[in-house]
């Protein structure tokens, strides 16, 4: 693949995609080319390769499972229409901590879950970079430095935060001095004061959290209302999602996206370059090529590991790209224990979406003899009433006429989340299902997870924060709920190919043509919502893959 | 009895804002299906049912409201079980969806009978509770829960399952004073103890008024 080789591969405009602002946009059929890069998964880290990559001039196809949505007509606001949003095609999880899947941390359609994530834009810190040599080893966990550090990635954290128009605090009192933030920070909601009146008491920092939601207008697209339904789907397009910023702009620069195309396999035409995917178009049996110069995966922590293991073939009889064998392994979520308490005043938590959200991340460090490495972040959250009551009738085992009494209240409740460190293991792994496959016939993934002592002693830690936190505020009655968020890992990225799938510029180690640019090539999992630096990571691997093209390499 | 469930909101109808600019078309239909729509069961058959029912009964009471007026549950189970909509993930000590909710109900039945040698929905609601609690922690007699977890199926599955389809009905929305879509008109009043006019009121204010 060269830069020239594309001004021959040009499908015409004969398709259309749903534009953001109601009717449609003209689109590229490439159905027939070899294209430059086929990216697979439209979501946070696919939609960013994918749109970079048009703009430089390569004829590009993103696939996506599931369908491209309208956002003036496709999103409800309501709980328990919004499923179709989220992977809902079996998954199986266990192990010692089984991991919910599906709504909690898993897109499906163009934009990925971008279309209903919470928008905390923040970036990792340079010591995220570098755990092994600060904080390793641990027992029992593979606590390591990453093939890249910190500088690598913060031009390219920077290009992701104007392009996506974040809204923060004047200044951010966390991290690397950094500049301003594209827009400005988002008035406080209820939550958020008061965890801000609990830090405050406390002599805890804390500062409005920065967000991917427009607190003014930028490119015809309005600015926040607050509508508190962020994680069902924006209908007003003031959240900056994947599928209102770099899918247009991929459309726009002649890459053709393809919604409800299910990849199967990447195809090899030998032992260490692939020429392609098949896929499935809607729930039709027929598998379709897609012929492609390179092939980048952007299906996140659980598809991108089964694809590779689906796509086995006689030179990688284990999975392609896994000669390393850690293809699925090292797989790892985030800590997401939340506290909730009740307050004299009304909070109304469903007024409490991200935007007007605060954030203290005094504890997102390795704390001195508090007994664990690593850290959390503690953020707001404003669950919606089925979310409210199941978290309520799960943590407390609540149920019955008291589960309905304290529901009456539920205007005067307010709680806490942290994003809390999780220690990589080799036995925390996505793997092929024995006996049980999707409706295409493809195996499905099996998530196994248990935390790491390190990880439940942080949690142990960050509950108990909350719970003070809360109560210095005002609040009273707390309790507190297990859970996770996010996934990471799965194909990390580092610089040896005995152990690790990707090298620093996403590359996998076997296959010259084959890249990963999403969550999955996290090496260790940051404490900060990891959406800003996966797209920071798949920015700078567009900008690599660019640069390889331009020297012979691809 | 009935006073045990006094809302904070009496005589509030989240219905009523369904021609506000708070509700979009695309959200009316969406809602009306889950007011109008009150299938029969398709996938489970009357005597899960009736069993189903009597456990939900347990798990959200709804003795304040006649049996035509009581927000419905178990269709939806059904309806969920029947088109086989999944959740995108199932704990691999629990069985297929369908599967799952077929040998629970006879769990519970069995539990029942072992402790007191009577079909669950013969129970007296303090022995029912006897039942779901020693389900609740995975200590139930009963062949059916050699094969599926019966905890994780209590909290994971079934609790939450009868709380969202509760909690996802207009007439849940106006008990608790939850003021529902805002789509396309927002909120402005998002600070503590800030009230907009177009949600609900716990006492008459100058905006009900006007």
């Amino acid at each position: 693949m060269t830069n020239r080789s594309r001004t021959s591969t040009r499908g015409e405009w004969t398709l259309s995609a749903p534009s953001i602002n109601g009717g449609s946009v003209p689109m590229r059929d490439l159905s027939r080319e070899e294209v430059d890069v086929c990216v697979v998964g439209a979501g946070a880290s696919g939609s960013v390769v994918g749109a970079k990559l048009a703009e430089a001039g390569f004829s590009v196809v993103m696939l996506d499972a599931g369908p491209h949505w309208d956002p003036t007509r496709d999103f409800v606001s309501d709980e328990q229409s919004s499923y179709r949003l989220f992977w809902t095609d079996e998954r199986i999880t266990g192990g010692g901590d089984p991991v919910e899947l599906g709504a909690n941390n898993s897109g499906r359609g163009v934009g990925g879950s971008t279309v209903h994530y919470s928008m905390v834009a923040m970036r990792a810190h340079p010591e995220d970079f570098r755990r092994g040599t600060l904080d390793g080893p641990v027992s029992g966990a593979d606590v390591r430095d990453w093939p890249i550090t910190f500088e690598d990635l913060e031009p390219y954290y920077e290009e992701v935060e104007e392009a996506l128009q974040i809204a923060g605090p004047t200044h951010y009192p966390w991290g690397r001095r950094r500049k301003r933030y594209p827009q400005r920070e988002h008035e406080l909601n209820a939550p958020a004061r008061q965890l801000v009146y609990g830090c405050v008491k406390l002599g805890i920092p804390v500062a409005p959290a920065p967000i991917a939601t427009l607190s003014a207008p930028h490119d015809g697209r309005p600015p926040c209302v607050y509508r508190g339904f962020c994680n069902y789907g924006c209908t007003t397009n003031a959240k900056s999602s994947a599928l209102v910023t770099y899918i247009p702009r991929a459309i726009r620069a002649g890459a053709e996206v393809r919604p409800n195309a299910m990849v199967a396999h990447v195809e090899s035409d030998s032992g260490n370059h692939v020429m392609g995917v098949t896929h499935f178009r809607g729930e039709g049996p027929e598998l379709h090529l897609q012929r492609a110069r390179c092939v980048v995966l952007a299906g996140y922590s659980i598809e991108t590991p089964r694809l590779l293991l689906n796509s086995a073939n006689s030179s990688f009889p284990n999975g392609l790209a896994n000669s390393s064998g850690c293809v699925g392994k090292y797989f790892m979520v985030h800590s997401g224990n939340q506290a909730f308490a009740k307050f004299p005043d009304r909070i109304g938590q469903y007024k409490a979406p991200p935007p007007g959200g605060a954030i203290s991340e005094h504890f997102n460090r390795t704390i001195p003899d508090a007994g664990f490495i690593g850290g959390y972040t503690i953020e707001i959250v404003g669950p919606h009433p089925c979310d409210f009551a199941s978290r309520m009738t799960a943590a407390r085992g609540m149920w019955g006429e008291q589960l309905r009494r304290t529901m009456l209240d539920y205007n005067y409740w307010s709680g806490l989340g942290i994003v809390g460190e999780v220690l990589a293991q080799e036995s925390n792994a996505v793997s092929l299902a024995a006996d049980e496959k999707d409706l295409h016939a493809l195996p499905v993934a099996h998530v196994r997870f248990t935390f790491h002592q390190n990880d439940r002693k942080l949690i142990q830690h960050a509950t108990a924060q909350m719970t003070r936190i809360l109560e210095a505020a005002g609040g009273s009655e707390t309790w507190t709920a297990e859970r996770t968020a996010h996934l990471l890992g799965g194909c990390r990225m580092g610089n040896n190919r005995d152990d690790s799938v990707v090298n620093s510029d996403c590359r996998a180690h076997d296959v010259t043509n084959l890249f990963i640019c999403d969550g999955s090539v996290f090496a260790s999992s940051t404490a900060v919502n990891p959406s800003l630096t996966i797209q920071a990571i798949a920015a700078r691997a567009a900008d690599r893959i660019r640069d390889m093209a331009a020297r012979s390499e691809l | 009895m009935p006073d045990d469930f006094q809302s904070r909101y009496p005589g509030y109808d989240v219905l009523a804002k369904a021609t506000s600019p708070d509700w979009d078309e695309q959200t009316w239909q969406a809602v009306q299906d889950r007011i109008t729509g009150n299938p029969s069961a398709r996938f489970l058959t009357d005597a899960e049912v009736s069993t189903l029912e009597a456990i939900v009964d347990r798990i959200l009471p709804q003795p304040d409201r006649t049996k035509d007026h009581k927000v419905p549950i178990v269709p939806w189970i059904d309806a969920k079980l029947f088109h086989d909509r999944r959740d995108g993930y199932r704990y691999d000590d629990i069985p297929r969806q369908r599967d799952a909710w077929r040998l629970a109900i006879q769990g519970f039945d069995q539990t029942a009978r072992t402790l007191y040698e009577r079909a669950f929905v013969e129970l007296d609601s303090a022995r029912q509770d006897e039942v779901l609690r020693r389900v609740e922690s995975g200590d139930a007699p009963g062949e059916a829960w050699q094969s599926l977890s019966a905890s994780r199926f209590f909290k994971s599955v079934l609790c939450v399952s009868v709380v969202k389809a509760y909690y996802s009905h207009p007439t849940a929305w106006s008990e608790i004073g939850y003021s529902g879509p805002s789509s396309p008109r927002g909120h402005v009043r998002i600070w503590i103890g800030g009230v907009d006019s177009w949600e609900p009121h716990e006492r008459a204010t100058r905006w009900d008024t006007e």
